[in-house]
């Protein structure tokens, strides 16, 4: 067997600066790495990320109810209590189930959320992109994190949502707190606990309105899931802010490391200019596996699974990653350009199978719009900074900050 | 009479999310490596092949007249 020449400490600063190297050293030596110190496997090839995804009869989804080990990194003792309340929470989560239930949880919601479905929303989404540039346009430069991508999908799923507009700003306070999910800092439970907490009780007599009087909002979708039997009022609860902790940090990892990208390498920022309707679909494709906004996803192993010669055994943790599995070597070619026109691009950045992420067409339209209004209204469009800095978590790839100016 | 079906699935898009098998199961299988094919164009009604044809989360299935060749979905 070949040496492993890496260590296994995932949250080391170059690590988070830079994950392409460290994981690409991973898929090269040790495919199927068993990390010692946080006691996963850390799976890296894309043949397996894929393999694993359509598989998930053998990889559980039932994590937050069924892995007992503690948060990671490492939380105060006094917290304890807070992770508790945050993973019963997360467990009923429709995402963390598995089939036979997870089947009928996502019939429920499935159909919100077509291709076709989607469509209808990018009106809404070019319009209110339109607003946040027209506010950010006057002042000359924008925190593309903080004044565009961060309020972004919040705009967009509170629509979903049926959210009064004064009660809007109340939602991005909390949606802010949600935002916890993905951090490593120690003390990340506290905000974590008090925006999930909020949320159960700014949605709760909304469900109520809703079970009385549905209307084509989300809620009422999961409403009529409950009256249905097939959702419990802690899951419809549970399951509405699930919109804000999946679809928040992903879309605007998406808007920010696609943008830098596009900064980054100024021949395809020039190309995509020339024409952005046309191209604007492929480029996000693009961003989504260059820069994935997730970088991996967890499992339990739900049988023992014989993988590259190594036994991964029933309950064991595993972490599978997009974002090696995006520049492998054997699916793409030169996996570390950013080649816009690159066709096809089998990327991982919505994972696969039974769990492909709900929300992939409306992060798409989100990005394809976000994109084509930088290149048609800021041309010049360039990065104010020469220092990146990122979130220390193992999930997202969450840039801090994003200055830009237009001219 | 039903009118026949041409149905097809494109494997360089479908992701196997099977949300396919659930609206039409008699048409719509997995294979071996846990993607989508058409087993039987006469499996489902028209009306459950169409839904589960929009239902697919990236469009890669394929839907057509089989003898007029009109595309019905997408």
């Amino acid at each position: 067997m070949a040496m492993v020449t890496v260590h296994d400490d995932m949250f080391t600063d170059d690590v988070i600066a830079d994950p392409y190297t460290y994981y690409g050293r991973l898929r090269e030596e040790d495919p199927v790495h068993w990390n010692d110190k946080y006691e996963l496997w850390v799976i890296t090839r894309h043949a397996d990320v894929v393999w694993m995804t359509r598989h998930h009869e053998l990889f559980s989804n039932v994590v937050f109810r069924n892995d007992p080990r503690p948060a990671y990194p490492a939380i105060p003792a006094s917290d304890a209590p807070l992770y508790d309340y945050v993973r019963q929470y997360q467990a009923d989560q429709f995402i963390q189930f598995d089939r036979p239930e997870h089947l009928e949880m996502r019939k429920v919601v499935h159909s919100y959320f077509t291709p076709r479905a989607m469509e209808a929303w990018r009106g809404f989404v070019k319009h209110a992109i339109t607003e946040l540039l027209d506010a950010a346009e006057d002042r000359g430069h924008m925190d593309v994190m903080k004044d565009f991508a961060t309020p972004l999908p919040v705009l967009v799923i509170a629509q979903m949502m049926g959210v009064p507009q004064e009660e809007r700003p109340y939602v991005r306070h909390l949606a802010e707190k949600l935002l916890y999910i993905a951090r490593g800092e120690p003390e990340r439970m506290q905000p974590l606990v008090e925006g999930m907490q909020g949320m159960m009780e700014y949605v709760a007599p909304l469900v109520n309105e809703r079970i009385e009087q549905p209307g084509d909002d989300f809620i009422s979708v999961l409403a009529q899931g409950e009256k249905q039997g097939v959702f419990t009022r802690h899951q419809v609860l549970v399951n509405t802010s699930l919109l804000l902790l999946a679809g928040h940090e992903t879309t605007l990892n998406l808007l920010c490391n696609g943008t830098l990208a596009f900064m980054r390498h100024p021949e395809q920022w020039a190309l995509f200019k020339t024409d952005p309707e046309g191209l604007a679909k492929r480029a996000t494709e693009e961003c989504l596996r260059y820069d994935a906004p997730v970088k991996s996803i967890q499992r339990l192993a739900a049988h023992d699974v014989e993988m590259r010669g190594k036994t991964l055994r029933k309950d064991d943790r595993i972490r599978w990653f997009i974002t090696s599995a995006n520049r492998d070597p054997e699916v793409f070619a030169h996996p570390d350009t950013f080649d816009i026109m690159r066709d096809p691009n089998p990327h991982v950045g919505f994972g696969n199978g039974v769990h492909h992420c709900l929300g992939a067409t409306l992060a798409r339209l989100e990005g394809q719009e976000a994109f084509k209004a930088f290149a048609q209204r800021f041309p010049n469009l360039h990065v104010e900074t020469e220092t990146f800095e990122y979130q220390p978590s193992i999930g997202l790839r969450s840039l801090k900050s994003l200055p830009v100016a237009f001219t | 009479m039903a009118r026949k079906l041409r149905i097809w699935v494109d494997h360089n898009v479908c992701v196997g999310n099977a949300m396919c098998e659930t609206f039409a199961p008699h048409v719509f299988q997995l294979n071996a490596n846990r993607q989508s094919e058409a087993v039987n164009p006469e499996g489902d009604t028209e009306e459950k092949i169409l839904e589960a044809a929009e239902n697919c989360p990236v469009s890669a299935i394929f839907v057509e007249d089989a003898e007029t060749g009109e595309r019905l979905f997408p």
